[in-house]
């Protein structure tokens, strides 16, 4: 079965360089987070790396994100590890915490675009065990996208700054027949954007306190979850918004369903190409009492295994993908913030559309960064399964705000608090 | 076997060599095909069901006894999943059944263009079940899909929304795409056993002044019992555990109401990591569905028996 599986990823994502002399090495890669776009580009990245090291040759395996996770753990279950992977944030604790990972602080010692990286992907590619065990190519950070268009329609003249505004906005707007305000995401996808809105609304970043209890009960937290059932009971988004995930939610905003939907630079690509800059800008997100609002960020890298046998080569093939020329091509590519200082200076990301990110980014007084809490190995599950379904309880009235998020405090709390009696240094 | 047996039985001690060879020869013959059964079904059998004593993570796994199973007892996903699956299967089958035994006695009858109309009805058959499930998804969504609206315009709705959405009817999105996607296997089954009825027999039935609804069930119905027992058997451990259409079509959403058995396991064994606890799970539903058949065969006795 392993192997049935292995072989049909492979079959299904394999896709070799062309010309099969006889390489020195052949680097193994595997990408998750997959589009065809994006593989044709990832593709092309390669092959300039392949004419300036005659001799290394690379298969790149292409994993359609869905099912990514089992596909390549199974993988790595059988033994069959590549050299290079790309590593999202949540993944981290599962292969860092299973010594499957090799530290790249070493190779980053010697690397001369190290001088340009922004000390985030050193802070964000070492969170398990303050080790690098992988590196950043870019941010998701969740910004509000805004349509123009439907926000004149209801009188209005310019995105919400604050939580209240948020919802007196989103009621004028689903009072336009066949209308809605927010483009919720209650399926696949859902933790991110939920927690967010928890965060904003108790005024406090983040998921634990300092002895690993967790905030996620909070009094504000429960608050703002439930402010998110209030407005899908109240018809503040459609009703399918439930089971929506982010295609859904992409296509719910362009089509003018819904008027407002939070989201990362990498929905802009899908955005763009059906509507008009003129009808939609990307505002940051609305503050919370506090006067302050939560972003999530996310990310995404690459990382290598530590039993690799071309350690070398890897590691030249992540510092060309890493540069920061073929770091900005592939963050305009793939739609994440990059890596290296100075990036904001280019003119791609100079428009309105990117505003709303650049400013939560710069502005570090009124906006807080959250990241996911990757050092805990049962995250993907909570994040991916649990969570969302307690969520459509809740969103559903079948499960009161408080009782889902006791729950989630009771699970995060005993992650949080081995993991800290585990790692006491 | 009786033959080989009967002799032992009277053979007398000098002869007990020749015998044993007797005994041992079909057996040879029959070698390749057990050796095959081993392997490919009964080692993976035990492998799974010995997981189901085991706690694994990504990485490491150790025994915990029974814990697992301890663990169903309490688990109300699992009770509510029993109950979808319950529920997925009978509504699934008893539509594919008898639309699929219409479409059969429709296609028996000749007709100008049955060819045609015979290869269109058995596509669904023919389009992979992932491909179904996003197509029929894509149908029910009120953005990009017309069956909202369709049933909106009909009166059937209050408003265009999702069926797939709304927990109280969220199971109707695939068992519907699953119906479409099953008649035609109980078609084609049923027409080739409605084509080997010797047409003598109607003709005589007519001519004993049997009516068109006395001939279905006293000669029609005899026929097909057979091909109905074991089609109708197959096709509900088929069903039973099929997950593709409900994964792809709502991953066991909104809040659980579609979560079916299978979809529990793939869920436990492959996002939550926990393979013991989805082998404990699969063992659970290998009984049931054994049961199932077991029970199934004995009323399919009687009834022939009593046909």
């Amino acid at each position: 079965m392993k192997k049935l599986t292995i072989m049909l990823a492979t079959v299904a994502g394999l896709a070799i360089s062309a010309g099969s002399a006889a390489a020195d090495s052949t680097l193994k890669m595997v990408e998750v987070i997959t589009s065809p776009p994006r593989t044709e580009f990832l593709k092309k990245q390669i092959a300039e790396f392949e004419t300036a090291n005659p001799g290394v040759k690379v298969e790149l395996i292409s994993l359609p994100w869905g099912q990514a996770f089992e596909k390549f753990l199974t993988m790595v279950q059988a033994g069959d590890t590549p050299d290079i992977v790309e590593m999202p944030e949540r993944w981290m604790g599962l292969y860092a915490n299973n010594a499957q990972l090799e530290d790249l602080g070493p190779y980053m010692a010697k690397w001369d675009d190290a001088k340009t990286l922004g000390d985030r992907a050193k802070q964000f590619g070492s969170t398990v065990n303050n080790t690098q065990f992988m590196i950043p190519y870019g941010y998701y950070v969740n910004a509000l996208f805004w349509n123009k268009k439907l926000f004149k329609e209801a009188g209005l003249d310019g995105p919400p700054a604050t939580l209240d505004d948020f919802i007196a906005d989103s009621k004028k707007i689903s009072a336009l027949p066949g209308k809605y305000g927010y483009c919720l995401r209650g399926g696949p996808g859902a933790f991110n954007g939920m927690h967010m809105f928890m965060n904003i609304a108790a005024g406090k970043g983040g998921y634990f306190n300092e002895d690993g209890t967790s905030t996620i009960n909070d009094e504000g937290s429960v608050k703002g979850l439930q402010m998110l059932a209030d407005m899908y009971k109240d018809g503040l988004a459609p009703k399918d918004a439930v089971s929506w995930g982010f295609n859904e939610t992409v296509t719910g905003f362009y089509s003018g369903t819904c008027a407002m939907l939070n989201q990362d630079p990498d929905a802009l690509l899908g955005i763009a190409d059906k509507m008009s800059a003129d009808d939609f800008a990307v505002a940051p997100l609305p503050v919370g009492p506090s006067g302050k609002s939560y972003p999530t960020l996310g990310y995404a890298g690459w990382a290598m295994f530590a039993n690799s046998q071309h350690k070398d080569d890897a590691w030249k093939l992540m510092a060309t993908l890493l540069a920061p020329k073929d770091n900005l091509e592939w963050a305009k590519e793939v739609g994440v913030v990059p890596i290296h200082n100075g990036a904001d200076q280019d003119p791609h990301f100079k428009t309105e559309q990117f505003k709303g990110w650049f400013t939560e980014l710069s502005d570090t007084s009124k906006y807080e960064m959250v990241t996911p809490p990757t050092h805990l190995e049962n995250l993907g599950n909570f994040v991916d399964q649990v969570a969302i379904k307690n969520f459509q309880e809740v969103l559903l009235g079948q499960k009161t705000a408080k009782e889902a998020a006791d729950a989630w405090a009771t699970f995060l709390t005993k992650e949080q608090q081995d993991w800290l009696a585990k790692n006491k240094k | 076997m009786t033959y080989a047996v009967s002799e032992i039985r009277s053979a007398g001690k000098p002869r007990r060599k020749r015998l044993s060879h007797a005994a041992i020869e079909p057996w040879l013959y029959l070698s390749p095909a057990i050796i095959l059964l081993v392997v490919v079904l009964l080692v993976p059998l035990v492998i799974g069901i010995s997981y189901s004593f085991r706690k694994f993570s990504a990485f490491k796994s150790e025994y915990v006894g029974l814990g697992q199973y301890e663990a169903m007892l309490s688990d109300q996903v699992l009770g509510q999943a029993l109950v979808n699956t319950l529920w997925w299967t009978v509504a699934s089958l008893f539509f594919q059944f008898f639309l699929g035994l219409g479409l059969a006695l429709l296609l028996d009858k000749p007709f100008r263009g049955r060819k045609a109309v015979q290869a269109l009805v058995f596509l669904p058959w023919a389009v992979p079940s992932f491909l179904s499930g996003l197509t029929w998804a894509w149908l029910f969504n009120p953005i990009i899909g017309p069956l909202p609206h369709w049933l909106f315009a009909l009166g059937l709705k209050a408003e265009p929304t999702n069926v797939l959405s709304d927990p109280s009817t969220a199971m109707w999105g695939p068992i519907i795409a699953n119906i479409w996607f099953g008649i035609p296997f109980f078609a084609i089954t049923l027409l080739a056993a409605l084509k080997s009825i010797p047409s003598e027999l109607h003709e005589a039935a007519a001519i004993d002044g049997a009516s068109p609804w006395q001939r279905f069930t006293k000669v029609t119905l005899p026929f097909l019992a057979p091909t109905i027992a074991i089609t109708v058997m197959l096709r509900t451990i088929w069903i039973a555990t099929f997950a593709d259409l409900i994964f792809v079509m709502t991953e066991g959403g909104p809040a659980g109401s579609t979560n079916t058995v299978p979809v529990y396991i793939y869920v436990s064994a492959f996002k939550s990591l926990d393979k013991g606890y989805a082998s404990a799970v699969a063992v659970l539903l290998l009984v049931l569905l054994i049961a199932y058949a077991i029970a199934l065969i004995g009323i399919r006795r009687t009834l022939v028996r009593h046909v």
